[in-house]
């Protein structure tokens, strides 16, 4: 078994809304319980539809949100109550890659300043050592000739060439655990297999722990070995990428699966068996499992009773009748 | 042999900026069947709204060349005036899904309203009628009539794209053009709504331009499918052919470029970008992207070879293999 970078116990953030003098307040329970590890070096998928509290959890794990409840476990270390100072270490090991490339990076710094910003920001290095880790990493993102790119604004650049830019920052101080939310839904088909290559292949070189989050199953099993999936806040169902497309137990799984379509020429004449309805309010999620307004094969118990994660088939699965899937 | 609803014949669409025209459709002719559908996929940027927006004349005001012949039941609709085209032809006889649209509905205006509005403009019936007829669109898309009486924040994502598509359906139009139909929607739900496509698709005879940049999405409706890079369509060819294995170099790129779930195959990308269309590469637009460019690709510009079946490659390498059109 390998060693684990992070362990993530029963996280909750619930973000408080506008309370009336008289009633409760309110809460979006956008993550609502959940644990998972994630070994060094591994690299593991996080799905869910928007809304399902993907993003929110990888950024309550970066503590860039405060976790309501629950523990961060980083290197054996607690760091869902670390104070500001003690964070400036954390924001060393862990980054984050954003989905808007436009939008992640100033517009009036250079590339050279985008990259050498959170060396000056954690007071490493002179000049020429900040210089020199800059071409570095612009070397790693293959954006070459660097003397070309350095001093070019972020206007002049294309959307996967921005993207670069975006992972080159995420690699400047060398970290161990790299979060990237959606980091090529902006971008054009083909461009995003270029970005998700050039991520994987720094991934396996800098053996970096590596969490992607995305909402396109399809693209996940060319790019990490795990998949969780999340659903209403709480993890549905997790395991190895192949077996979870070859036998997936939670019935929000399979509706995905059959959601998801491969070129074929089939496909036009079919029409596909997919439940109705759309994901629950997280103000009021449901009661008992979250998914049973729209499951096909919800029952009474579905209704009153939540289902616990257990380990099923070698894969993890928050359902009652999660056994009655195993083929 | 269906006859042919819809003809374009070498169409251009040349948008005038300071640095000159940028030729975001150029010299594009296909034609459609009675209840086919086609898919026309392509790279960000390579004109496939533009062409939309030409087929139904929407244009912005900085046109430099609009030409070619659009026809439509053997009528060329490019040469009716403004009003004709308004009253005869959009919306009536070919309408269209923009782009987005579900976030364009009216926050102030009632559904039922919102959905009717194009028949109070275009036809002189009475408000009770066009009500009727609106009740009866969004009972296609699954709609409840109590919806009527709703404003658009009470509607979830799905049921707002299922009310643009019934205001495009509302005048019972021949063909519908669908834009990135479910370009902002999550994954189950855009399910629902291909199978509700299909659906009105078989009962209503539809005719769709089904415009999305996701080839595997567009497998889920299209007949016939035509790739547009650059401005110029590259390869048109049934399903059956296309999904298996098309011709043309860049149509082989783009389908190794798609991820699949159930299969196991390796993924290529496209080295580069796509050109500006603004000064587009001499020759073949391709080919400094090609894998397979020889000398004579960046020269001259390949004509389109029907190789049968009215499969068409913009291609030299079939030059031999096809009639020159």
């Amino acid at each position: 078994m390998k060693e684990n970078l992070l362990e993530v116990e029963n996280l909750r953030k619930w973000f408080g809304l506008k309370k009336g003098m008289f009633s409760n307040p309110l809460h979006v329970r956008a993550v609502d319980g959940v644990d998972f590890s994630l070994g060094k070096g591994e690299a593991i998928s996080l799905v869910g539809e928007s809304g399902s509290g993907k993003t929110t959890l990888g950024k309550t794990i970066l503590r860039l949100y405060e976790p309501t409840e629950g523990k961060i476990i980083f290197k054996e270390r607690d760091i869902s109550n670390l104070d500001q100072k003690e964070l400036m270490w954390y924001r060393r090991e862990a980054a984050l890659i954003e989905q808007d490339p436009f939008a992640a990076l100033p517009s009036f710094f250079t590339i050279h300043r985008i990259l050498e910003e959170p060396l000056i920001i954690h007071k490493m290095g002179n000049i020429q050592e900040r210089r020199k880790r800059v071409y570095e990493a612009l070397e790693q993102v293959r954006l070459t000739p660097i003397e070309d790119f350095a001093p070019k604004y972020p206007h002049m650049l294309s959307g996967g060439q921005l993207q670069r830019v975006a992972v080159a920052r995420a690699l400047t101080l060398d970290p161990e655990l790299v979060i990237a939310d959606e980091p090529v839904s902006m971008l054009d088909a083909s461009v995003r297999i270029e970005i998700l290559t050039l991520l994987r292949e720094l991934q396996e070189k800098m053996k970096i722990s590596f969490i992607y989050v995305t909402h396109d199953l399809a693209t996940t099993k060319y790019f990490s070995e795990r998949l969780f999936i999340m659903y209403a806040g709480k993890i549905a169902e997790s395991g190895d990428i192949r077996e979870i497309i070859s036998q997936p137990l939670h019935p929000y799984t399979q509706a995905l699966l059959k959601a998801i379509p491969d070129p074929d020429p089939g496909n036009r004449k079919i029409l596909r068996d997919i439940p109705p309805g759309e994901p629950p309010n997280l103000i009021n999620p449901p009661s008992g499992c979250r998914f049973h307004p729209r499951c096909p094969y919800a029952t009474e118990r579905c209704r009153e009773e939540e289902p616990l994660v257990t380990e099923i088939g070698g894969h993890m699965a928050a359902c009652h009748y999660a056994d009655s899937f195993l083929k | 042999m269906t006859e042919n609803i819809l003809e374009c014949i070498n169409m251009r669409l040349y948008y005038s900026t300071r640095k000159g025209p940028v030729k975001a459709v150029d010299n594009v002719s296909f034609s459609l069947g009675k209840g086919e559908s086609l898919a026309l996929v392509g790279e960000s940027g390579c004109g496939k709204s533009s062409l939309a927006k030409a087929i139904v004349k929407l244009l912005p005001r900085n046109v430099d060349t609009y030409k070619g012949q659009v026809v439509l039941e053997g009528q060329d609709i490019m040469k009716l005036n403004v009003r004709e085209f308004r009253t005869e032809i959009r919306w009536k006889k070919i309408s269209m899904v923009f782009q987005g649209a579900m976030n364009s509905l009216n926050p102030v205006l009632k559904v039922g309203y919102q959905v009717a509005e194009s028949l109070l403009i275009h036809e002189s019936i009475s408000k009770e009628e066009a009500q009727k007829r609106a009740i009866e669109a969004l009972r296609l898309v699954g709609i409840h009539e109590s919806f009527v009486e709703r404003y658009p924040f009470e509607l979830s994502g799905g049921m707002k794209q299922r009310t643009v598509i019934a205001m495009a359906l509302v005048a019972n139009p021949k063909i519908v053009i669908l834009d990135e139909p479910t370009s902002a929607l999550d994954v189950i739900t855009q399910a629902n709504i291909m199978n509700l496509l299909k659906r009105l698709k078989k009962e209503l005879g539809l005719t769709y331009i089904f415009i999305t940049h996701d080839i595997a999405l567009s497998s889920e409706l299209a007949d016939k499918i035509a790739v547009m890079y650059a401005g110029e369509i590259q390869e048109i060819a049934d399903a059956e052919i296309f999904y298996r294995k098309p011709f043309h170099p860049y149509s082989q790129k783009l389908m190794a470029s798609v991820p699949t779930l159930r299969t196991d195959k390796k993924l290529e990308f496209i080295r580069g970008a796509p050109p500006s269309l603004l000064n587009p590469p001499p020759g073949c637009r391709f080919h400094p992207r090609c894998p397979s460019v020889f000398d004579r690709c960046s020269k001259e510009n390949p004509g389109v070879f029907d190789l049968g079946s009215e499969h068409c490659v913009k291609c030299w390498w079939f030059e031999g293999s096809g009639e020159e059109k």
